[in-house]
């Protein structure tokens, strides 16, 4: 069976989450790693999942994005890893220059935890291969620093080339620009969104409404990882 | 250099008990001991009136939190705390660390803490120092709780001046364990006293004490008694707990949290028969220089107790430095009975630990106010001019306007166990996330102006309510806790309020035969400024269980052409009434009866409802009336209605405001498929329940009552809407 590595810092709280959601996604093990455990050999993609890493005083994802792990995860990443960072993991992807872009405290000024609609372009990768262009789907967003910021020059070289999600129209719950949930690498290997996918993988944790949509990002992997993508 | 507030008689008192003159540090011990906070010492007497038994209480009351079993062989740990005094110098900082204390209360018993509720009593929202306290209560709670990975999943408001500059910041955790992981084993001689988490330092010190005294006229010179939080020491501090209860490496668990160190110790020495020895000079301090009576009433957050044995200790230690959490092994528990400090190699306090953990109950004299007298006048107001306009006055009211504002700084849903979130529903609800369909409920509440006008019957009240909500999501009530917020114990028109409150509950709870399990007293809450008690109150916490999450009922309309139905019958009670306060400006008249018989037969009638798929949506009815029921059933669903208040069972109800915003209690309203109306009547016949189909639910985007045909109030939905989920916002957001 398909491994893969959920690591976790001091101050990560989604880690259980996710492990759980990628077992009654399709069946995946999730393996909880501590981050100083972490070690390159035997996952078949890793997932840097939500929380508040150190405690996120600095800024979002800032202190995890300098450790150790993180340059072993970019090793991991150009031998071509899957690599997934969901909310705080977003932010350590970011932080790290693993992905384009800036996170920046909400412009409400407060934290925020509702469901939104999202909206999928150009997807691509084993996180997306369940989903077709336009697809609109569901998920909850919970966090303080979730607006994306993107210079236009990169927003138009590189986003509009990858993979891209965004909240559908009324949905942008911290002023993103471009409305961004989430960007990816060119090929989709490396993705990175705000909302929480592990929290919309069972109908019954789904309000009325909307759709348990979060689990087609852990079946696309779980495709990917037996048929390849 | 720090005042001791204990009494001459006290002093006289420890002078016996030692034989000889205290020193300064076990002044300091016994001053942080028997502070009202710690010893319970004025509010003992009473609270023995509460029943505290039922065959699945696994812990009752005197440990850190109890533990009653949901399920076989699943237990739940829940408890309640108050942060009033902190709060109201330090908002951000006193809200938090109020998290900070309850999630550690319930790592005591070695149980996985699953969902936060904050029960939140504070000023005017338009009044600048209330809004101010507010904004910062919220993001205390919302910066701690989110940090630390504990969705908070309910609660509870209410805003009135009398909290304007004192709120009330009442919080509870909940926990589950597999019962035989609970940590119960305690502490006996030869056993290793670790201290962990966070570093001693100045701040805190004596923040018991703190708490049992009104708040300082200039209240910026109690701010070295606020402490601060650390959210993810917290965090650790879960994951370290986690590991060694799940390894039954420790033997006994407890917070260092009021009176700090003294009272952990004395506490686990005292509940064994055992005594101690400690070194002070070996603790982990964040500061130089701290002198051992510092260390010893320090009240620094983030710091735990764990009690293991030699065989065990090393394996602890090795978890404590895999998660990088500091420790300190600072001594051990004896067979002497004594607690014996020492700094530096020099005994500096030594005490019977008995003694010290518990001191003699205080009978305070109690009598009632002449205010009190308003809760037994007759409501005599003119009926409203115009009822729409009362509705739109009663459901804009900050006290039946959602919450989003607030819940919505909450991550709820961390944990993937919360099923019914905030705002859904009468009640949050978790899966107990082991593969089975199982769950659990939970509900705080409390009314301040029921318990301030009547504090016998809105205690009561308040149990009810909570009890009306478990039932409303279809579980069953197993256990309550509660919280007392009175006034200043020493005087006897204020204790007054805080007796009758308890044997409000006692009675309540004995009907309902539901075991009030814990619960935390705070006193002294008056107001800085005149020495008013701000608004009694009694906020209750209660668990209930469900057997199949799939079916727990919501309280939004689901589908046009339902049929609307009221369970229950409406006296003419507006009496302490939303109504009364928002369209007449008055807060008098005689609080709603509490019908005990009558809740607990609606409520087999509405669980049987609901396990049998009868309904489509489910909510009691309270603040605000069949009124404010209403619309916040349509408001959430978008969804209208048309209701006819002449089908409403009425007895003695001649006007149409007391139909509309009575308060009367055992009552809830239903959505119901058209074809299973006859087969609901009927079961409510059965059960000896009042219950009548008073309208339906409509897709025209209107909220509609008629009166036999007469249109009385016709509102555009979308007003509704905007009033109900913005009122709060507008008021609190700044910009």
């Amino acid at each position: 069976m398909p491994k893969v590595a959920v690591i976790k810092f001091p101050g990560t709280n989604c880690d259980y989450d996710v492990a759980w959601a990628l077992r009654v996604a399709d069946g995946l093990e999730g393996q909880v790693v501590w981050y100083e455990d972490f070690t390159l050999s035997g996952w078949d993609a890793i997932i840097i999942p939500g929380g508040f890493s150190y405690g996120d005083y600095l800024r979002a994802g800032a202190i995890a994005a300098r450790t150790k792990v993180i340059e072993k995860v970019a090793e991991a990443v150009e031998k071509g890893l899957p690599l997934l960072g969901i909310c705080n993991g977003f932010q350590v992807l970011v932080e790290s220059g693993l992905l384009p872009g800036a996170l920046l405290g909400n412009e409400s000024g407060s934290f925020v935890c509702r469901w939104v609609r999202l909206r999928i372009e150009r997807p691509r990768g084993p996180w997306m291969l369940l989903l077709e262009e336009g697809q609109e789907l569901s998920m909850p967003v919970a966090h303080a620093e979730g607006r994306y910021f993107i210079d236009e020059e990169t927003y138009l070289k590189e986003l509009l080339n990858s993979p891209l999600l965004r909240y559908a129209e009324g949905f942008n719950p911290n002023g993103s620009m471009y409305d961004i949930a989430g960007v990816a690498s060119r090929d989709g290997s490396v993705f990175g969104l705000m909302p929480h996918p592990e929290r919309a993988s069972e109908e019954v944790l789904v309000p009325r409404g909307y759709s348990p949509d979060g689990k087609l990002i852990f079946q696309s992997l779980a495709i990917a990882l037996r048929r390849g993508w | 250099m720090v005042i001791l507030p204990l009494t001459k008689e006290e002093i006289e008192e420890i002078r016996e008990i030692l034989g000889r003159e205290p020193t300064q540090e076990e002044l300091a011990m016994f001053e942080a001991q028997w502070s009202e906070h710690c010893s319970y010492k004025s509010s003992r007497l009473l609270l023995r009136l509460l029943p505290t038994k039922a065959p699945y209480v696994l812990v009752g009351p005197g440990r850190d939190a109890p533990a009653v079993e949901i399920f076989p062989g699943t237990a739940v740990v829940f408890k309640i705390e108050s942060h009033n005094h902190p709060s109201a110098v330090d908002p951000y900082d006193g809200a938090a660390t109020g998290i900070g204390g309850i999630i550690r209360d319930i790592l005591t018993l070695g149980a996985t803490p699953v969902a936060l509720l904050d029960m939140l009593y504070m000023g005017e929202p338009s009044n600048q120092h209330a809004g101010w306290l507010i904004r910062g209560i919220v993001k205390g709670i919302s910066d701690y709780g989110n940090r630390v990975g504990i969705p908070t999943v309910a609660g509870d408001t209410w805003f009135d001046k009398s909290f304007n500059r004192q709120p009330l910041v009442n919080v509870a955790c909940v926990g589950v364990a597999d019962t035989e992981r609970l940590v119960l084993e305690g502490s006996s001689p030869g056993d290793v006293i670790i201290i962990t988490g966070n570093a001693t330092g100045r701040d805190g010190i004596l923040g018991s004490s703190f708490a049992s005294r009104p708040l300082a006229k200039d209240a910026d010179k109690d701010i070295a008694a606020v402490q601060v939080g650390d959210p993810l020491t917290e965090k650790l501090l879960i994951e370290v707990i986690r590991e060694l209860t799940e390894r039954r490496m420790v033997k006994f668990i407890k917070d260092l949290g009021g009176g700090g160190l003294t009272t952990a110790v004395s506490e686990a020495a005292s509940d064994h028969g055992v005594g101690a020895e400690v070194h002070l000079e070996r603790l982990h301090t964040r500061e130089q220089g701290m002198t051992p009576l510092e260390l010893l009433v320090s009240e620094s957050q983030e710091r735990m107790m764990l009690v293991t044995d030699k065989g065990r200790l090393e394996g602890v230690l090795k978890v404590l430095e895999h998660y990088g959490v500091p420790y300190s092994l600072i001594g051990r528990f004896d067979s002497s009975g004594r607690i014996r400090v020492y700094y530096e190699g020099k005994l500096v306090a030594d005490v019977p630990a008995k003694d010290l953990a518990k001191p003699r109950a205080i009978k305070r004299a109690s009598s009632p106010p002449p205010e009190v007298l308003k809760g037994l006048k007759r409501a005599e107001v003119p009926e409203p001019e115009s009822i729409e306009d009362a509705i739109l006055s009663v459901i804009s009211s900050p006290n039946v306007a959602s919450k989003k504002w607030i819940f919505e700084q909450y991550d709820h849903e961390v944990g993937i166990r919360t099923v019914i979130k905030p705002g859904y529903a009468d009640a949050a609800i978790l899966r107990l996330l082991d593969g089975s369909a199982r769950g659990l409920a939970v509900k705080g509440d409390a009314n301040p102006r029921y318990t301030s006008i009547n504090p016998f019957r809105g205690a009561a009240n308040s149990v009810a309510e909570c009890f009306r909500n478990l039932v409303a999501v279809g579980s069953e009530p197993l256990a309550i806790v509660d919280e007392l917020n009175a006034g200043n114990p020493e005087k006897p028109q204020h204790f007054w309020f805080f007796e009758q409150m308890v044997k409000g509950i006692a009675w309540m709870t004995d009907e309902l035969e539901l075991p009030v399990v814990g619960g935390k007293v705070s006193f002294y809450n008056e107001d800085e400024l005149t020495g008013a008690q701000v608004k009694p109150t009694a906020t209750i916490v209660g668990v209930g269980r469900i057997e199949d999450i799939a079916r727990a009922a919501t309280m939004e309309f689901k589908v046009a052409g339902s049929k609307i139905v009221i369970v229950g019958v409406t006296l003419p009670e507006i009496g302490a009434s939303e109504y009364l306060w928002r369209v007449h400006g008055l807060e008098e008249g005689e609080v709603p009866v509490p019908r005990p018989s009558r809740e607990k037969r609606t409520a087999e009638l509405i669980r049987s409802l609901i396990s049998n798929s009868m309904v489509r949506a489910v909510h009691d009815v309270g603040t605000g009336g069949i009124a404010a029921t209403l619309t916040e059933m349509s408001a959430t669903s978008g969804l209208g209605f048309t209701v006819d208040l002449s089908k409403i069972p009425v007895r003695a109800v001649y006007r149409i405001d007391e139909v509309l915003f009575s308060e009367t209690q055992a009552r809830y309203i239903l959505e119901v498929p058209d074809d299973l109306v006859s087969k609901v009547l009927e079961r409510a016949e059965k059960f000896g329940i009042d219950a009548a189909v008073i309208g339906e639910v409509t897709d025209n985007g209107e909220v509609r009552f008629v009166k036999t045909g007469k249109v009385l109030a016709l509102l555009d939905l979308s007003i509704v809407r905007d009033l109900y989920f913005n009122t709060l916002r507008k008021f609190l957001e700044v910009t």
